[in-house]
């Protein structure tokens, strides 16, 4: 199997908190991978060293954009899209006074090429380019299910919703890697439900999905393999049950002597 | 020559010390540029001389009313200006500060007219325009060392204020973390209202020394001291107090020194240079934290 | 799009155009009606930085300076023609523009404000010290009024703006001109990176945004606009000094915008047909209450304060959304209205 992320050895420290103390992992190409942990454990600041927002203080970070794998340690978070890394946010974070379609065409900003010139002067190709990112953008909405309010302000849509937009946002740079941040949080179990099959249905389209969540039966369900994280470090990493049974990872959870009782 | 143009640079950096700690505190607890501070260090001015001239009152008590004046005045403007806006996007409250400051000094226009206005001779103390003491060839004035006596005991005791009261650890709590200081139990807007009444009434304390040292004050008197002021204060590390001191000395030396040895027609542009340099070479200034975009 | 209100946008065009031929229409009302236009110019340009990008621009008129005084010295000392004086004007505004926003590009947007507030400040500076290139605090007098020479073509015509009427006319035709780029430029994807931004940064650069290439495309344009209305005034009035091109004046296009709505491009042409206006009815009034003119800015301030806490969308929000209208958004609209109904 391919590897088409790898952590290696990775530490982010701010002044005198170690956020990730030499964390280690891999992910594989086409599969889905969940990050767990406590609160505080380190989860975002992880996506946030892979999506190029932090740079790692320590170790190194390599993505496989097709090819040959690339170090990508501190690169800034535009580079990170354009090579195939999109994300989503743990606290929504859309363009809440544009409307859904704009979301999506800005999500899309990487795969599009016009300037300046081009809107200056409406060229041609021009023209082309904007029907053709709003006939694809259509595309995204309709793959999460919110063709219909194309035009509403995002703002106004639900909860759920707003994190459906979030995920087709991130979709539309057309990744190779999506991370998702608690993307069922205050969600009820009918979205979340639904969210399942939309997870899947991005597994198809052959984008490898990292995932942080709390909602441990949402995680169990669908991750075949989960990594750990406690205090910045990395306690434990394997599949659903493996992860369930192990001491240390129930008691980071429920705390010292929960394994044992 | 050389001595005399850093002992002047002294007093007057020691005068922009006294404004930039008004802007760097109002920064530290609500991040937002107050560009009324240089509205109030005028009003300060105008206010001492009238209740000088109308009242009748001595210089020393007349300054301690126009002080305390001020800092009504500052807290009034964070009440009926700034607080409604706490939570409006960054650029409201930026702009309203624009606002308040244009606003207040067409007030004092209309109150004191255009036209710069004399401190009132009679009111200083003969001893202020005598020299006070030479050191070789730098004479210093009964004024300067005044100024120097004076700005440093209101350094002092603000810091003792910051570092030593209970309002002042909570001042530096917000502005470390405000979510986290409301929680704590901290009425977030007392000890913004005090930090307000604090800085402006040394502000205005600035503007009265400043109108004594010049023998002028006038309505748009406000705009430059508060860039330059500003710039203190983003040169000693915006949010920094003690920064704020530093820079204001730093720049006030630079710009005599400057106007003495560089260029004198660039004075007002030197402070504005200094300010460029640090932004682009060491953005949190000479002692603050780093700053750069929050993520 | 209606026919009701292409037919009022046509009525409008045509009262626009037939205006100086009214008999109301003194040389004093042409004039300020030119000044409307230059400030509209001037509002359009200046919205594109707190409009679009959130970043509020203190030292918009620094600009309109930089534009104005490299007409009136290309013009007075080689005898340039204004038609290649603005492109020369409006690239060394833009290139000030991008050095200006330079050091505040990795900062915060408050960085960028205080910059631009000392920014006015060395403009008038370098304008009033410089006398060697800008003759000082005395002013550049003589700078010749705009002509159309049609002598490189083997033509032997020409003709001199000698009224207000033709700068009338060329100024609806900047305004237009201006306001289409505008319009284009916020409907498209250069304008949308920009909303992004002013959005939320952090999101906008998750979306592949280069945050640092898109605000300095941003601080160009917006300069390049600011000199460009400095050219067509230089060359309009004829006279230049620094005391113009003061913070005061930078206040004023704010105020504009801020009335009208940031981010709003009808908002700021109406912006400054209103504060135009009134200053021109204040510059009357106020002297007959003792007041210097001056004090009209306790006026404007005081609106600025009140917009932002009570209207800060501006007092006409409704005239917002130029983009919303466009072609695309509407056929899309009503397929989508199809769907829904079949």
């Amino acid at each position: 199997m391919d590897t088409i992320l790898n952590i290696d050895g990775v530490s982010k420290r701010f002044g005198g908190l170690l956020a990730l103390a030499d964390v280690s992992f891999e992910v594989k190409k086409g599969h889905i991978l969940g990050l767990i942990g406590p609160n505080g454990a380190g989860k975002t600041t992880m996506f946030n060293c892979i999506a190029g927002i932090y740079t790692p203080t320590e170790g190194t970070i390599t993505f496989d954009k097709g090819g040959a794998p690339v170090s990508v340690g501190g690169s800034r978070p535009e580079q990170m899209t354009q090579m195939g890394v999109a994300r989503t946010f743990q606290n929504i974070r859309l363009f809440g006074s544009l409307p859904v379609l704009d979301n999506v065409r800005i999500g899309r900003h990487c795969r599009a090429a016009q300037g300046f010139w081009g809107a200056v002067l409406r060229t041609k190709a021009q023209k082309a380019e904007e029907k053709l990112l709003v006939e694809q953008s259509l595309e995204y909405l309709d793959f999460v299910g919110l063709k219909h309010k194309a035009l509403d302000l995002s703002s106004s849509l639900s909860y759920g919703d707003q994190r459906r937009l979030e995920i087709a946002r991130a979709l539309a740079s057309q990744p190779k890697l999506l991370l998702l941040d608690e993307p069922a949080a205050g969600m009820n179990p009918q979205e979340t439900g639904s969210l399942v099959d939309l997870i899947h249905a991005i597994l198809e389209k052959d984008v490898t999905v990292v995932l942080i969540e709390h909602d441990m039966k949402l995680v169990m369900s669908i991750c075949e393999h989960l990594v750990v994280l406690d205090h910045g470090v990395k306690i434990a990493e394997g599949g659903p049950r493996e992860i369930r049974e192990n001491p240390e990872v129930i008691e980071a959870y429920l705390g010292r002597g929960a394994a044992h009782a | 020559m050389f001595e005399q143009q850093l002992f002047n640079g002294l007093t007057l950096g020691l005068i922009y010390a006294l404004i930039a700690v008004g802007y760097t505190m109002v920064y530290g607890v609500i991040e937002l540029i107050n560009f009324a501070h240089g509205e109030v260090y005028m009003f300060g001015a105008f206010l001492c001389v009238t209740i000088i001239n109308s009242l009748g009152v001595p210089l020393f008590p007349a300054m301690v009313l126009a002080m305390g004046l001020c800092a009504l005045m500052g807290v009034s403007i964070d009440h009926i200006a700034y607080k409604p806006l706490r939570k409006a996007p960054r650029l409201a409250a930026l702009i309203t500060a624009i606002g308040v400051s244009i606003f207040l000094q067409n007030i004092a226009m209309i109150i004191w007219g255009s036209r710069p206005v004399p401190f009132t001779r009679s009111a200083v103390p003969a001893a202020f325009s005598e020299q006070a003491f030479a050191l070789g060839s730098v004479s210093v004035s009964g004024l300067q060392l005044f100024i120097y006596l004076f700005t440093t005991a209101m350094m002092i005791g603000l810091t003792l204020i910051i570092n030593k009261t209970k309002v002042g650890t909570a001042m530096r709590a917000l502005a470390q973390n405000a979510t986290a200081a409301a929680l704590m139990g901290i009425n977030v807007n007392r000890v913004i209202a005090f930090t307000f009444a604090l800085g402006s009434s040394l502000g205005a304390a600035a503007g009265i020394l400043v109108a004594m040292y010049y023998n002028t004050m006038s309505a748009t008197m406000g705009y430059n001291a508060g860039v330059k002021a500003f710039a203190a204060a983003v040169l000693g590390g915006i949010g920094s107090v003690p920064g704020a001191m530093l820079g204001g000395v730093v720049l006030g030396v630079a710009e005599t020194l400057g106007a003495g040895y560089v260029s004198s027609q660039y004075r007002d542009g030197l402070g504005y240079a200094v300010m460029i340099a640090v932004i682009l070479l060491r953005p949190s200034g000479l002692l603050g934290k780093s700053v750069g975009q929050k993520a | 799009m209606t026919g009701q209100s292409t037919a009022l946008k046509l009525l409008g065009l045509c009262a626009l155009l037939a205006f100086p031929l009214m008999p109301f229409s003194s040389e004093y009302v042409l004039h300020v009606a030119v000044l409307i236009m230059v400030y509209a110019v001037l509002a359009m340009g200046l919205n594109v930085l707190p409009g679009f990008c959130d970043l509020l621009d203190l030292g918009y008129v620094g600009f309109y300076g930089i534009g104005a005084y490299t007409a009136g010295i290309l013009s007075l000392n080689y005898d340039m023609s204004f038609w290649v004086v603005v492109p020369l004007a409006a690239a060394l505004g833009a290139l000030c523009g991008v050095l200006r926003g330079a050091p505040t590009l990795r900062l915060s947007g408050d960085y960028f404000a205080i910059v631009t507030f000392g920014f006015t400040e060395l403009v008038v500076l370098f304008l009033t010290n410089e006398i060697w290139l800008t003759r000082g605090p005395l002013g550049m007098p003589g700078i010749p009024p705009i002509d159309i020479n049609l002598s490189w073509l083997g033509i032997d015509w020409r003709y001199d703006f000698m009224s207000e009427t033709p700068y009338y006319y060329l100024g609806l035709l900047m305004v237009a001109f201006v306001y289409v780029v505008m319009c284009r430029i916020e409907d498209s994807r250069l304008g949308r990176a920009w909303l992004s931004i002013k959005e939320d940064p952090l999101a906008a650069a998750s979306c592949g945004i280069n945050l640092m290439a898109y605000k300095s495309v941003a601080f160009a344009f917006s300069a390049a606009v600011g000199a460009l209305a400095g050219c067509f005034m230089a060359r309009w009035s004829m006279f230049l000094a620094p005391d113009v091109f003061k913070f005061w004046e930078s206040f004023l296009v704010l105020c504009m915008i801020v009335l009208g709505g940031l981010g709003n491009i009808n908002g700021a042409i109406v912006g400054s047909v209103v504060l135009i206006a009134l200053g021109e009815v204040l510059r009357v009034v106020l002297p007959h209450f003792g007041l210097p003119t001056e004090t009209r800015f306790l006026a404007y301030g005081l609106l600025m304060i009140l917009i932002m806490r009570f209207k800060p969308g501006g007092i006409f929000p409704a005239i917002a959304a130029t983009s919303k209208k466009s072609r695309l958004i509407m056929d899309l609209k009503a397929r989508l209205q199809a769907e829904r109904a079949g």
